[in-house]
Parts: structure tokens; C-alpha cells; sequence
């Protein structure tokens, strides 16, 4: 490692080289480590850094991961090897133009956009959303850290509303070729039809590529809660709202909604409570910040699924409360700290 | 009569009944636990050094003149600078020899006169006179005078009140006395060593003292509360007194902090930024409570401090007495690991200052030496190493799930990285503030009103959100940048306070502050 080191230190000379310098160090922090030493008071920090933060992200999707390459094959890993590929491409450049640093950040984007996608998606769909995620969700924002939306998210919407024919309606079913359009959300608007749980729970069912193996889904989002790497306050919240609002939207309006635990275990809503709304940048930061996000999650989420001509929200109403979050949080610090008369 | 309460078990569930051990806590924190290098359950001593350097300014208190000269010769315990018209105790000759000159030197940050005295190398010291045994016998004024005179009434943040000046307040103002041994740091100092059978009556007794010479004072007694034994024993010995409770407190940092020790016990506000003594609060550790009975009953002056060396930088972590005004390099000799960098750190790894010139001498504010290794190496993919033995806020490493000592280093484990709003420093701040968003403001220059609504003169600087920061921020350095900022600019910290109190000695205390 110390030769891996030196090379590098020799490589960053070379002049036209210099450029790539943000290329290196991540290599370089990678395989060699930090030498760096506290200089002062607190003279020891903790072990945790942003790599292994990530780290731990991924390795709570990896049942989600696991399950979509083992329902869809080659298809799933195509998705993904392009998402980050493409996703890379783009981080990778803009540091080199900013001259800052490539963040972990994106090797949690790359695979959630993949894992929100239909197994269907043709790979240039996948580049041209991640791509977009990362330019218009991150970057113009200033970089990991000021984004507002959740990048995955904007380019997951950008191909929803560019290639709606693409992203809605060519659904796979595991282990088959067969293309349909019915997923199990629009079964039961159709047909008011509930996918036997089993099914939902193991990924027997259509869907996007990492959000039907639900099982994965729940232990790798309790893993992460009880690494405290997300807050449990947003899933719970999220989760809890939809489920009260559907309990009470089925036993007063009838079987025009959903039951309640159906709806917690349809479409992408476990994965976006777990993953996707708990993400800390975009999410607010205070504590009741984060109860009320939850609950405005769930509430937008019921209102669309259940009200409106789309059937799947939970995209939508992570954006729409990502748009509210600074908002919120404003207001919550407004009522907590109150001002100091001069 | 000591000794039949300890052997008289037989009330023992009526006494407990008047000595009530109170459980308290408070949110925020985080608990350190299980590190190498804690010290051993001994107490070694220190021999006495040729050379001893005393400053003049020790602990709370403003400079003294000296009253020696080059030539002069001295005894231990023999006062050699005092000034009964300023805010300071009387600071003592430790060792007996020749004073060789009395020079400024640069002390912590602060340029002090310091006895430079030669010693004869012998372990005698002078006792103060009218020192009793039986110190029950004693007047208030005649323990308050020894008490001064044996300069234990420096100690700690506040001093402890007597006739004289040596602390803000008078003893009649003090309503609660907090005598504290909760140990919420990295390392802390042993309490069943400090209370071991002995010492254990002493302290009894020196609680007693401290409780006749503050007439007023409600007393309370904190303790680590994984210390039941030493706990219930004392509730036992102290069964009886009135106006005196027992806590038990978690030892989560930063408990131990005179800023969180109040809210915790008194149910009170702290007034951040100024002393617990402007509310009439006293707080004093384990330690001063058995020197207050030495100086009383035996006529101790104070000349020795207890200090501990911790840290895996020392071959054997031990706890030592050491003569005050003992230079460094002489306690710690060849005490360290060889061959390796190694960095000196006084009193706290979270706070504390780095000692690099170890020519300097201890004094009587000193209760910790720890010694770290410099980790300069890197380690490669230490992102995915299972981190047995690596310490961390998160539950991240495996050291969370298996009980063993964890390794501590100055490395800093990371790269620097964008605040990635973890909120981690949010959930561990002891005074509910909001330290990402302080040291986003102050980072952007954004110094104004809104960084006095976020209540940023209330962080007490315990650094603990730069411990857990996974981005590396040194976000406590960036609150503190911030508060100098915002002072420069003309605002007043103590609009952020002082409509809620009515503070003692306040005038006194700016005066202290600025000298
Ligand atoms: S240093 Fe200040 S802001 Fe940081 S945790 Fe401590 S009290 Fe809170
Ligand atoms: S701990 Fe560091 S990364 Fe986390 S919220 Fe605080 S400043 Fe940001």
C-alpha cells in the first residue's frame, strides 16, 4: 500500500495529470488511508467516516440489489453497472471542474436509481436519468451537502415525464420475458384485487427492480435504523400515516381504498420510506422536522395513490415535502429558539 | 463513633430512609466506555524533584506578589505569595530548599511569575498552625482561615468561599454546595481508590466541614452510579445530617461539567458563560473535599495534587501523588512506550490542552496526564473493517456489540467532507443547540442576530459534536470562531442570559475575566 501510495504521489506530478488530482485521492483515500492527525482539542475523533457511512447504506440495499439480479439477470446488472457508470462519469467531471473532491454520495445515488427503475428500462434511459439526477438534483445546488431533492428521485422523475410509456406501463414479471402493464397497485384499482402478501413480501410480483423483494427491504432498512446511519423518526412517521390514513380511508370510504397493510406493503412505498425520504440532505433536520415530513410524506402518498389517476405517489410526495423541508425547518427553529431582544 | 455507624447495620433501612439516592441524567451526550490505558487501582507516589517551579496563579484566583527571593530559604508548606485584597488564595512552597529566582513564565497561554526553588530533596512538610483533629472543636472562622491558608480554598472553578477573598461569593451566599465524582470523561480518576476505607471517613468528614463553614448550603453528593457500593456507604456515614442529598448519575460526557451538573441536580439554568457561583452554586470534585479535611484536621497545606497518567501511551497507567510544581518531564520519565511519537494532553482528550514543553511544571489544576499515540500510519479500507476495537457514535463497528477495550489514536480517521446532516452532533449537544447549523452560518460569514436567536453563546464547549462529526468538521472550533466574531461585532453575551437571573458578584466576576 505504501508503493500504491508513492505511485500515486509520483502520478499527481506529471502535468497534465494535475487535473485528475480529485481522480487520484479517492484512490488514494481508498487504498492507502488518512495520516492526518487531530491538531487540536478533541485530541480523538470517532472511527465513522463519510466512506463507511456510505458504506453502510449499501450494504442495507444489498438484499434489494441481490434479489433484483436474481429475478431479472444480466438486465438487472446492466441497469446498474450503467447507472453508475454514467453517474460516476458525471461526479467525476464536475469535481475535476470545480476542483473539489469526489464525495461517497453518488455510490448511494447510482444504486437506488438503479434499484427504482422498471427491469425494462433500455440502458440509455438509465444514463440519460442518472446523469440528469446528478446534474440538476446535485450539482447545480453546489454539490453533496446544499441539494435540496433527493438526486435519484429528480431523475427518476425526469424519465417518468419524458418516457411515460417506457416507465409506466412495461412492467416484468420475475424469472418471465413476459411484458405486462399491470402492477399490483393498478390490479387492485382495476379490479379491486389484493396480491396475496407472500407474493409482495418475497418479490413474486411486478414492479421496479429493488422495491418487491420487500423482506430485503425491511431487514436492510432495520439495519440501517439500528446502525442509527438513518433516522428511524421519517419511516416510522411515513410508514405510520399511510397506514392510519388507509385504515380510516377503509373502513369509512369503503373498498374504493386499499387496506392498510396492503398499501404498506405495495408499489415503492417501503423503499422510499426506507432509503429515499430518510436521506439527511434532503430531509429536515430537526427532530419534529422530521415527524412532520414523515406524516406529509404519508399523507401526500395516500392522496395520490388512492385520489388521483396515478397510481404509485411515493415518489411524488418525497419531492413535493424535499421542496418543504427547508421550509419546515425554519419553522420549527422559529418556535424553538426564541429571539434574543437586542 | 464513625466506626459504630459502620458496624451497626441494624437501622440501616430507617437511615437510608433520610439519605435519599436520587437517579438523574440528561439528554444528550455519549457515553465513553471501555478504552486501553485506564490507570491501575493504585496510587504510587512521586519523588521528590530537585528543581520545582510554582506558579503564581494557580487554579481560580488572580496572580499573588511573591514574598521570596532569590536565596530565600523555604519549607515546604511555607506561603510564598499572597495578597489577602485581591480574589486569590495563598500558594505554598511544595518542597524545602532554596529559592533559586522568581521569573515569568509562559504558562498556558498566560504569562505568570513562577519560584523557581532548588530542593533538599526531603518528604517533611510544615504543618498550619491551629490545625485540630478533632476539628469539631473549631470555630467557623478558625476552619475557614485554615482552610485559606492552606490554599485548598483555590480549587476548583469557583474556589470555595470563606472570610476571605477567595472566591466570588461569601459562605453565606452559597445555597447549594455539589460535591461531584461522576467521572463522565475518557479517563477518570478511580473513585474506589480515592474512597478506599480510610480516605472514605476523611471525605465524610470533609463534606461535614465544608457543610459547617456554609451555613446555608444545601449539599448534594453525585456519583458515577455504577459505584452503588460506594454510593450506599456513603448515604450510610452521612445518615443523619439534614439539607443533604445523594444522586446517581450516568457517567455520560459531559456530566461532569459544572454547566450540565446544575440543570441535572438543581433543576436550574445554567447561566452560560459566567460562573456557577453568580447563582450561588458551588461544585467541587472528590479530590478538594479530602484535601478541605486534610488541611482542617491535619494541617495539610496545599502541596500535592493526585494526578493520573492514562492514555496507552504509558507503559503502566497508574495514579500518582506529585509534589505541585513538579515538572512534567520528571513524573513521566521513562513511564512511556518506546519508540514512538507521542502527544501530552492535560486533563481531557476532549478539551484538554496539549502539554509539548514538558520542562513545565504541574499545578494544582492538573488532574490527568494523558499520554496518546501520534497514529500517523494510514490504514487501508478501514471502511470496511469490522472495527472491533475502534470506538464510534454510530453502531457501525462491531466494538458496539462485543465487549472489549478499544484502541484510542490522534488519527483522524477520515477525510473532510461536506456536512452530510447526519444531525449526530444535534442528537450528542448537552445543551440543545443545533452545531451544524451554527458552523454553517459562521462559515459563510454569516454573523449576525440569528446566530444570538440559535443561542450560540449557550455551547459550553465540550466538543463533543466535532468527536462525532463522520464528515471531520471541526465544528466546535467554528461555534467558537463564531462567538469571537459575533463579541467583535459588538454583542453582548450576556443578553442571552442575564433577563433570567439574579447573579452574585457579577461585577467581581467581569473584573476576574479581564485581568
Ligand atoms: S461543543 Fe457546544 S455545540 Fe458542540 S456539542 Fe458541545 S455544547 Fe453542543
Ligand atoms: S455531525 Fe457533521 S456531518 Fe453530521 S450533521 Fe453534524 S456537522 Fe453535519
Amino acid at each position: 500500500m505504501k508503493k500504491l501510495h508513492l505511485i500515486i504521489g509520483k502520478l499527481y506530478k506529471i502535468k497534465y495529470l494535475t487535473k485528475f488530482k480529485p481522480i487520484f485521492n479517492v484512490v488514494d483515500s481508498i487504498f492507502v488511508g488518512v495520516k492526518d492527525t487531530t491538531d487540536s482539542a478533541p485530541h480523538v475523533v470517532d472511527n465513522l467516516d463519510t466512506k463507511r457511512y456510505m458504506t453502510a447504506v449499501i450494504v442495507a440495499l444489498m438484499p434489494a440489489t441481490l434479489a433484483s439480479i436474481y429475478f431479472f439477470g444480466w438486465k438487472a446488472l446492466a441497469i446498474i453497472f450503467v447507472s453508475y457508470a454514467a453517474g460516476g462519469l458525471a461526479e467525476v467531471t464536475f469535481a475535476i471542474i470545480r476542483k473539489k473532491e469526489i464525495h461517497e454520495g453518488f455510490l448511494v445515488t447510482g444504486l437506488i436509481f438503479a434499484l427504482v427503475l422498471p427491469p425494462t428500462t433500455p440502458l440509455w434511459v438509465v444514463a440519460v436519468g442518472v446523469i440528469f439526477g446528478t446534474v440538476f438534483g446535485k450539482e447545480m445546488f453546489g454539490g453533496t451537502g446544499r441539494n435540496i431533492f433527493n438526486p435519484a428521485l429528480v431523475g427518476r422523475l425526469f424519465i417518468t415525464l419524458a418516457f411515460p410509456s417506457i416507465m409506466t406501463t412495461s412492467w416484468l414479471k420475475p424469472f418471465t420475458d413476459a411484458v405486462t402493464s399491470a402492477t399490483p397497485l393498478t390490479t387492485f384499482k382495476s379490479m379491486q384485487v389484493v396480491t396475496p402478501f407472500s407474493n409482495l413480501l418475497l418479490g413474486d410480483c411486478t414492479g421496479s427492480m429493488g422495491e418487491i423483494f420487500r423482506l430485503g427491504i425491511i431487514v436492510g432498512g432495520l439495519f440501517l435504523i439500528l446502525t442509527k446511519v438513518s433516522n428511524w423518526r421519517i419511516p416510522v412517521s411515513y410508514l405510520g400515516s399511510v397506514f392510519i390514513l388507509s385504515w380510516l380511508g377503509n373502513t369509512f370510504l369503503g373498498v374504493k381504498v386499499a387496506p392498510p397493510l396492503f398499501q404498506l406493503f405495495a408499489g415503492g412505498l417501503l423503499f422510499g420510506a426506507m432509503y429515499m425520504a430518510t436521506d439527511p440532505v434532503s430531509s429536515p433536520f430537526t427532530k419534529s422536522g422530521k415527524w412532520i415530513f414523515g406524516i406529509g410524506c404519508g399523507i401526500f402518498t395516500f392522496l395520490i395513490r388512492n385520489f388521483s389517476g396515478y397510481v404509485e405517489g411515493v415518489m411524488f410526495s418525497i419531492l413535493l415535502m424535499n421542496a418543504f423541508s427547508p421550509l419546515i425547518d425554519h419553522l420549527v427553529i422559529e418556535l424553538k429558539y426564541k429571539p434574543v431582544k437586542k | 463513633m464513625i466506626k459504630k455507624t459502620l458496624n451497626s447495620p441494624k437501622n440501616y433501612k430507617e437511615m437510608r430512609s433520610i439519605v435519599m439516592i436520587k437517579k438523574r441524567t440528561f439528554s444528550g451526550g455519549y457515553f465513553f466506555k471501555n478504552f486501553t490505558g485506564h490507570p491501575q487501582e493504585k496510587i504510587d507516589n512521586c519523588n521528590i524533584p530537585s528543581k520545582v517551579i510554582i506558579p503564581l496563579k494557580q487554579n481560580f484566583g488572580n496572580e499573588v506578589p511573591s514574598l521570596v527571593k532569590s536565596g530565600d530559604k523555604v519549607k515546604a508548606g511555607q506561603i510564598i505569595g499572597r495578597n489577602d485584597n485581591s480574589f486569590s488564595s495563598p500558594i505554598h512552597s511544595s518542597v524545602s530548599g532554596i529559592v533559586e529566582e522568581v521569573k515569568k513564565i509562559n504558562y498556558f497561554k498566560e504569562v505568570i511569575s513562577s519560584v523557581f526553588i532548588n530542593s533538599e530533596g526531603s518528604q517533611d512538610w510544615q504543618p498550619l498552625k491551629g490545625h485540630n483533629s478533632d476539628w469539631e472543636k473549631l470555630s467557623s472562622e478558625k476552619i475557614e482561615e485554615l482552610i485559606y491558608l492552606s490554599g485548598v480554598s483555590k480549587l476548583d472553578n469557583q474556589g470555595i468561599p470563606t472570610r476571605f477573598k477567595s472566591s466570588l461569593i461569601s459562605p453565606e451566599e452559597v445555597e447549594n454546595l455539589i460535591i461531584h465524582g461522576v467521572g463522565s470523561e475518557i479517563y477518570n480518576l478511580s473513585l474506589p481508590i480515592f474512597l478506599e476505607r480510610r480516605r472514605m471517613l476523611n471525605f465524610v468528614e470533609g463534606v461535614k466541614i465544608l457543610k459547617k463553614i456554609l451555613p446555608k448550603a444545601k449539599l448534594h453528593l453525585a456519583f458515577n452510579k455504577h459505584q452503588q457500593n460506594i454510593i450506599e456507604e456513603i448515604s450510610k456515614l452521612l445518615s443523619g445530617l439534614k439539607d443533604i442529598e445523594i444522586y446517581s448519575l450516568e457517567p455520560k460526557y459531559p456530566q461532569g461539567y459544572d454547566e450540565i451538573l446544575i440543570p441535572t441536580i438543581l433543576n436550574e439554568k445554567f447561566p452560560y458563560g459566567y460562573s456557577a457561583a453568580n447563582i450561588g452554586v458551588i461544585i467541587l470534585n472528590i479530590q478538594v473535599v479530602l484535601q478541605v479535611y486534610e488541611a482542617v484536621a491535619e494541617g495539610k497545606p496545599l502541596i500535592e495534587r493526585t494526578v493520573t497518567l492514562c492514555g496507552s501511551g504509558f507503559k503502566e497507567p497508574v495514579h500518582m501523588k506529585v509534589r505541585i510544581g513538579t515538572p512534567l518531564e520528571f513524573i513521566i520519565q521513562d513511564r512511556t512506550v518506546d519508540n514512538i511519537d507521542l502527544r501530552f494532553i492535560q486533563n481531557s482528550l476532549l478539551t484538554g490542552v496539549v502539554l509539548s514543553d514538558l520542562k513545565l511544571p504541574v499545578n494544582s489544576n492538573f488532574s490527568q496526564i494523558i499520554c496518546l499515540p501520534e497514529e500517523k500510519r494510514s490504514q487501508s479500507f478501514a471502511f470496511i473493517n469490522p472495527g472491533f476495537k475502534k470506538d464510534s457514535y454510530s453502531n457501525t463497528f462491531l466494538s458496539k456489540f462485543i465487549k472489549v477495550k478499544k484502541i484510542l489514536d490522534t488519527n483522524v480517521h477520515g477525510e473532510l467532507r461536506p456536512c452530510i446532516f447526519c444531525n449526530y452532533c444535534q442528537e450528542v449537544c448537552p445543551v440543545n443547540l443545533i452545531p451544524h447549523l451554527l458552523f454553517r452560518y459562521v462559515e459563510k460569514e454569516i454573523i449576525n442576530q440569528s446566530l444570538m436567536n440559535l443561542k450560540i453563546f449557550n455551547c459550553i464547549g465540550c466538543n463533543l459534536c466535532s468527536y462525532v462529526c463522520p464528515s471531520k468538521i471541526p465544528v466546535a472550533k467554528y461555534i467558537k470562531e463564531g462567538q469571537g466574531k459575533l463579541i467583535d461585532i459588538g454583542y453582548d453575551q450576556t443578553l442571552c442570559i442575564l433577563p433570567y437571573f439574579d447573579l452574585k458578584g457579577i461585577e467581581d466576576y467581569r473584573g476576574i475575566k479581564h485581568l
